[in-house]
């Protein structure tokens, strides 16, 4: 806002924490890629690895998914929704420590999540193939971080906090809370029949609007007016965008649930709260709108999050009509939505906030301009290659099932280019991603030298490079 | 939002609403009972045999839901019942004796629902086995869940062995036999079936031209038998 330097004590004072997250999300990030990109190959290809037991494609997509979602996702929205609290809080972060054992537990977790699922103890619930043994270290290892957040959102400065520390607060919140349900539901006492796939989606959503998307969000927040210095568009609100979401999130959960053996009212129910959405996206969309004026690495990424994030709330409203579920539903299309909101919408966003706050947290510039400006290339390219693949997937593989004359194997065959498509882009994404891990430790090895620290011209130039 | 507690409860409270609508349809799945059909004195779903619970185990392990789903839309939802995957669509009490349903989101394989009474003819043990080793056209082979043995000096063959041709064939004095998880996975494959008819999966279908607004007497009766 003003034009003194950005870099406060605060964020030396709690860098550790911070890096260690951040460090363990790239590294994941990287990991993940690695694995979506066999995954990709094996639906391309499926005799590829055919002959390994732990790398069938059920494995090989689950793992992918765990070390995306909870190695990538959650370690890089904590460490930012930490950082965003501990400036918030004006005071260097308290419970470091708990922060600092959180986080390692949380990726040995990880780590045993995925060893479980090679092993085959698969749950086979999206965004929820953690196996069960693992989730109690999981939750108590996310509240260990969250201490951290918790401790910096009661001791804030000011009563009245700003919109990002909403989401970044609730979102620490949650996770806990819908994990512990779904614990319970799924494997400590399994509902009955089909009750379990409700549980299941009603997690899954949960999951992506009230636990990721409110992460992504808190970061944009908090982003967009630094970079230019000006206020939010509309604040009065911001309040509505947040609270809509957190009470309709959950219900869209019959959106998976379409024409299956499901009470139908679920789905009118996805479909209100499909439709009430709108009202956060646009709330949303008119809060950030500076975002796209396009200044900086930061504003760019995060002005194609947003619009990921806004064409995801139609593209779900749509799905949960009936009549496109019947022409849509069980096709690539699902595969599609994932993407978009897990790639599209919730890593540009993450990715425009890690840009902005890297050099903050260590007081060292970027080591490469040319790195960021490649990462932020390939990586626009190869999220749109890759959803607009699986969409056009998703429209062979629908018009081959609409027809009950078109055998399997001339669905399969329509659906090779496009899947091989999807394999390119994913290996445009590892690569983009190895830019980015680069650049990222490349730039944390700095602090081991006695540099001079870098300058922040003005509040309005995002990246230091 | 000024205060710490009034917030976290409000957040609370925020998710509890769909928490609500959880547990409505708990009330309304949870209780689900089997069907006792007074005409033969019959109770649907039955019980899977013990071979076809351990294979459904398997069936998850392996993740084979990533590609193949096990729900049977009703018409105008897809042609399924038209590839014959089923003779009705698939309804809640189908499930309730499954430890862990395993429906499925992305048809990349057919449907499984209905596997063992597949229309016009459904695929027997040794099928299905010959498939698994050998894979086909869009799925992969799953040769782990075999072993290659010597067959013994003087000894018979398995009469479990795999009845090969061409390529796949084993070398001389070899042969392919199914593990326990291979026996169990096909024994739970070809016990898919959900022949039997509840009342619920014959919906109610408006004649054309009449308002569904109002319907005959008579058709009240079927439709609202449950």
């Amino acid at each position: 806002m003003s034009s003194t330097p950005e870099r406060t004590g605060v964020d030396a004072a709690s860098r550790w924490p911070l890096l260690l997250l951040l460090a363990s999300a790239v590294s994941w990030l990287v990991v993940a890629g690695v694995l979506s990109l066999l995954a990709a190959l094996q639906l391309r290809e499926p005799a590829f690895m055919a002959g390994c037991p732990v790398l069938t494609y059920g494995h090989t997509a689950a793992i992918a998914e765990t070390a995306f979602v909870y190695g990538w996702l959650a370690n890089a929205g904590l460490a930012l929704g930490l950082w965003v609290l501990g400036r918030l809080s004006g005071e260097p972060l308290r419970a470091q420590n708990w922060a600092l054992a959180g986080c390692a537990f949380w990726n040995i977790g990880v780590t045993m999540a995925i060893v479980g699922i090679a092993a085959g103890d698969t749950t086979g619930f999206e965004l929820l193939q953690l196996p069960g043994y693992v989730q109690p270290l999981m939750l108590f290892s996310y509240g260990a971080v969250a201490v951290s957040g918790i401790l910096a959102w009661s001791g804030r400065l000011r009563r009245t906090p700003f919109v990002s520390h909403w989401y970044a607060a609730a979102a620490l919140f949650t996770l806990p809370w819908v994990l512990s349900v779904a614990h319970v539901m799924l494997f400590r006492a399994p509902a009955r029949g089909v009750m379990q796939e409700v549980v299941a989606a009603w997690f899954e959503q949960s999951a992506w609007w009230i636990w990721i998307a409110p992460l992504a969000l808190s970061a944009a927040y908090y982003v967009v007016p630094k970079v230019t210095g000006k206020a939010l568009y509309a604040y009065d609100y911001a309040l509505v965008g947040f609270l809509s979401v957190l009470i309709v999130g959950g219900l869209t959960a019959g959106r998976h649930l379409v024409g299956g053996p499901f009470p139908a009212w679920l789905d009118s129910v996805a479909v209100v709260s499909g439709c009430l959405l709108f009202g956060h996206a646009i709330i949303v969309l008119l809060n950030l709108r500076l975002a796209f004026t396009g200044r900086g690495i930061a504003l760019k990424f995060i002005a194609f999050g947003l619009l990921c994030y806004a064409l995801l709330v139609i593209v779900d409203a749509a799905t949960s009509f009936t009549g496109v579920a019947g022409q849509a539903g069980l096709t690539f299309l699902h595969e599609a939505q994932k993407q978009l909101a897990l790639y599209g919408a919730a890593t540009a966003l993450f990715y425009g906030a890690i840009y902005y706050a890297v050099p903050r947290i260590t007081g060292r510039a970027w080591l490469s301009g040319l790195l960021v400006r490649a990462h932020l290339f390939l990586a626009i390219l190869g999220i749109v290659a890759l959803v607009a693949c699986l969409v056009l997937a998703a429209c062979a593989q629908g018009r081959g099932l609409a027809q009950a004359s078109v055998p399997f194997s001339q669905i399969t065959a329509s659906t090779r280019p496009w899947l091989a498509g999807a394999c390119a882009a994913q290996a445009i994404l590892l690569l983009a991603n190895f830019l980015l891990a680069v650049n990222f430790f490349g730039t944390a090895c700095e602090l081991s030298k006695i540099a001079p620290k870098a300058e922040f011209a003005d509040a309005a130039g995002s990246a230091a490079s | 939002m000024k205060s710490n507690f009034a917030f976290f409860i409000g957040v609370f409270v925020a998710v509890l609403i769909s928490w609500g609508m959880l547990m409505g349809a708990n009330v309304q799945l949870g209780s689900l009972a089997p069907y006792f059909d007074e005409t033969d004195g019959t109770t649907h779903p039955e019980w899977m045999p013990g071979i076809a619970a351990q294979g459904q185990l398997v069936y998850r392990d392996l993740g084979c839901a990533a590609c193949h789903t096990q729900q049977v839309r009703r018409d105008g939802m897809g042609p399924d019942l038209a590839r014959g995957w089923g003779d009705r669509q698939s309804v809640a009490r189908d499930y309730i004796y499954q430890p862990a349903p395993q429906l499925g989101n992305n048809r990349i394989g057919p449907d499984l629902t209905n596997l063992g009474d597949r229309k016009p003819s459904a695929p027997d043990s040794d099928d299905l086995l010959n498939l698994l080793y050998s894979g086909a056209d869009g799925m992969p082979s799953y040769r782990f869940l075999f072993e290659t043995r010597r067959i013994g000096a003087g000894a018979q063959p398995s009469d479990k062995a795999l009845s090969l041709v061409g390529a796949l064939r084993p070398p001389q004095g070899y042969e392919i036999v199914p593990t326990l998880e291979a026996e169990s996975l096909v024994g739970y494959l070809v016990n898919l079936r959900t022949t039997y008819t509840y009342p619920e999966a014959r919906p109610y279908v408006v004649p054309k031209g009449q308002n569904p607004e109002v319907k005959p007497a008579a058709a009240a009766a079927a439709g609202g038998a449950k």
